[in-house]
């Protein structure tokens, strides 16, 4: 308003001056002073209008400078909710690695058509077919501190009578002493090969439906000890070209147990085995105990593992593996054998193939008999394709398993075998996976002329959480 | 005439470039001052390979609106493919994955306070943390 109070008298003025005539004129011609006074008129109603004019582009910018402080009062308020949304966020993120205890699993549900000659199915020989429920696997991964790390793994299996079996799998404890050693005590599973370590329980890690079948876990049958309860050290260390790993463990020697006379292998094969076992008649009718709850035997297992990953290929894998056990059975005559596994394995986990491969080597010897030292192998070669959300896959397994040697020939599943086995996964999402497999199995060492062979058809819905 | 198409096709590309600029926008690793990493660890830290530097534990983190860009930019994997590398950890080595973090300002103030905590963030770093890379 100032300005325009200003700029009004001034130009008042200033049109008086410019446009007065000259003192000479005046009172010659009034008409000329008539029409002066139209012009004046009318230059102070322009003048009038720039006046209005002015006043409303102050009243504007007045306007303006109200909006400005208002738009920053705002900005002010944004960013201080922004902050205080932050802090919140941050404080629930503190609480749940403070105090949170992350539970994730594994579940699988399943269709089986199987022709199996064996005890799981009261030894008919028949097409099987049913719905299985696999396994809930949960593992917990609590919060100690920056060092300190638990692994807790807690299975519940569907048995064949109709109940459910839980199984403690792992309950390990560990100190990280850098990248390069990681020190584990407890129940942990046996770092041998590579499948053991990789997929175990967890069914939708893996491709196929099935392990090879020498690789089962214990309860299935398996030949080794998928679980050690001892103590471990592993660890991983970069070099120039690839990365290197190890583990070493020591352990609990796994015992033979559930030994009983008058077995049915015993009776169709009644020399196939050592003198001790053919007198006792009980072959093939024990099973691995990896003894958890302690060492009754006082034997140890040893082992180890070391790898190399290469930079040039991207997702190879090399390794070698030994074990080492002296094992015995509960025959009422006690036999003991000291295990001795040496191998190899390669793994190709890239994209869009995948290939895997393991080879055992066993060199057992008979330390409570005279049948001196026995000489058996184990292998398998998997290979898939991924097509996106599509990945056939195919396996070969092969065992040649000595029957003269105590340690096979007790077991159950201790007979040799080959099988082929071919199947298709979908990823339905990142977490499930529906896969579908057939597999050809033939056994062998069952007698003079026997061999069972069979097929299977199994369909797999396998899920992570 | 050939000035003026010359010019315009030099306008076009700065265009391009420009827009290319806008649609990447930068990110930024960030980590503890207290934490002593290189830029060639990066991706081993958050692929769970690397969890020790010097004496100190390392906690990286991710950052939730920028994840995607991160994993594309920094580790050249997806979501699901990072996602499935810390199941598989998690499962066998019981190594917990970094917690999502809900920005930017998040993640600062956790890199600040954590030693041995690592990050990434799209704004321009603020004091009291170290850059280990910009993207």
């Amino acid at each position: 308003m100032n300005l325009t109070r200003r700029i009004i008298p001034a130009g008042v003025i200033a049109l008086a001056v410019a446009l007065a005539p000259p003192a000479y004129a005046q009172s010659s011609d009034a008409a000329k002073i008539s029409e002066l006074e139209k012009k004046l008129e009318r230059s102070l109603e322009l003048i009038n209008q720039l006046s209005e004019k002015i006043r409303k582009i102050e009243q504007a910018s007045a306007n303006n400078r109200d909006a400005q402080t208002k738009t920053a009062q705002h900005a002010e308020k944004i960013e201080a909710i922004e902050k205080h949304v932050s802090e919140i966020g941050g404080s629930l993120s503190r609480r749940a690695e403070e105090s949170g205890l992350p539970i994730h699993g594994f579940a699988d549900v399943g269709l089986v058509m199987s022709r199996e000659d064996n005890p799981s199915f009261k030894g008919r020989k028949g097409a099987v077919l049913g719905t299985s429920l696999g396994a809930l696997d949960l593992y917990l991964t609590p919060r100690f501190g920056d060092r300190v790390k638990a692994l807790i793994e807690l299975v519940f299996e569907a048995e064949e009578n109709g109940g459910t079996a839980a199984d403690l799998e792992r309950l390990q404890v560990g100190y990280i002493f850098s990248d390069a050693a990681t020190g584990w005590l407890g129940r942990f599973h046996t770092p041998y090969g590579y499948w053991n370590t990789a997929f175990h329980h967890g069914a939708q890690l893996q491709t196929s439906i099935l392990r090879p079948r020498f690789l089962d876990f214990e309860h299935d049958g398996g030949i080794l000890p998928a679980h050690t309860t001892g103590i471990w050290l592993t660890g991983t260390q970069g070099i120039d070209r690839g990365r290197i790993g190890y583990d070493v463990f020591a352990g609990n020697a796994p015992q033979i147990t559930r030994v009983a006379a008058g077995s049915n292998l015993a009776a169709a094969n009644r020399t196939g085995f050592s003198p001790a076992v053919n007198a006792g008649t009980y072959a093939g009718s024990g099973r691995l105990d990896p003894l958890h709850a302690g060492g009754t035997t006082q034997r140890t297992s040893i082992g180890f593992n070391a790898w190399f990953e290469p930079t040039a290929v991207h997702g190879l894998r090399g390794g070698l593996h030994g074990l080492r056990a002296e094992i015995v059975d509960n025959a009422p005559v006690t036999n003991q054998t000291l295990v001795q596994m040496l191998g190899g394995y390669l793994a190709y986990m890239s994209d869009p193939w995948e290939a895997m491969g393991e080879y055992y080597r066993f060199r057992n010897n008979d330390r409570s008999g005279a049948t001196g030292t026995h000489g058996s192998w184990a292998a398998y070669a998997q290979i898939g394709y991924n097509m996106r959300r599509w990945t056939p896959f195919a396996r070969v397994e092969r065992s040649r398993l000595d029957q003269t040697d105590n340690y096979f020939g007790v077991q159950a599943s201790g007979r040799s075998y080959q099988r082929i086995a071919a199947g298709l996964r979908y990823d339905v999402d990142p977490k499930a996976a529906l896969k579908v497999e057939f597999n050809s199995t033939r056994k062998e060492d069952l007698g003079p002329g026997l061999t069972d062979r069979f097929p299977e058809l199994r369909i797999q819905y396998a899920i992570h959480f | 005439m050939r000035y003026q198409k010359f010019s315009l096709r030099i306008l076009a590309a700065t265009i391009g470039l420009a827009g290319s600029a806008v649609a990447h926008a930068d990110l930024f690793v960030i980590a503890n001052p207290a934490t002593q990493i290189t830029a060639s660890e990066i991706k081993e830290i958050f692929t769970g390979e690397k969890q020790i530097a010097g004496s100190v534990k390392l906690v990286p983190v991710d950052n939730g609106p920028v994840q995607e860009a991160f994993l594309d930019t920094a580790l050249r994997m997806d979501a699901p493919r990072y996602n499935t590398i810390w199941t598989k950890k998690s499962f066998r080595e019981g190594i917990i994955p970094p917690t999502v973090k809900s920005g930017n300002n998040d993640v600062i103030e956790f890199v600040r306070r954590t030693p041995g905590a690592v990050g990434y963030i799209s704004s321009n770093p603020p004091n009291g943390v170290t850059v280990v890379r910009k993207y």
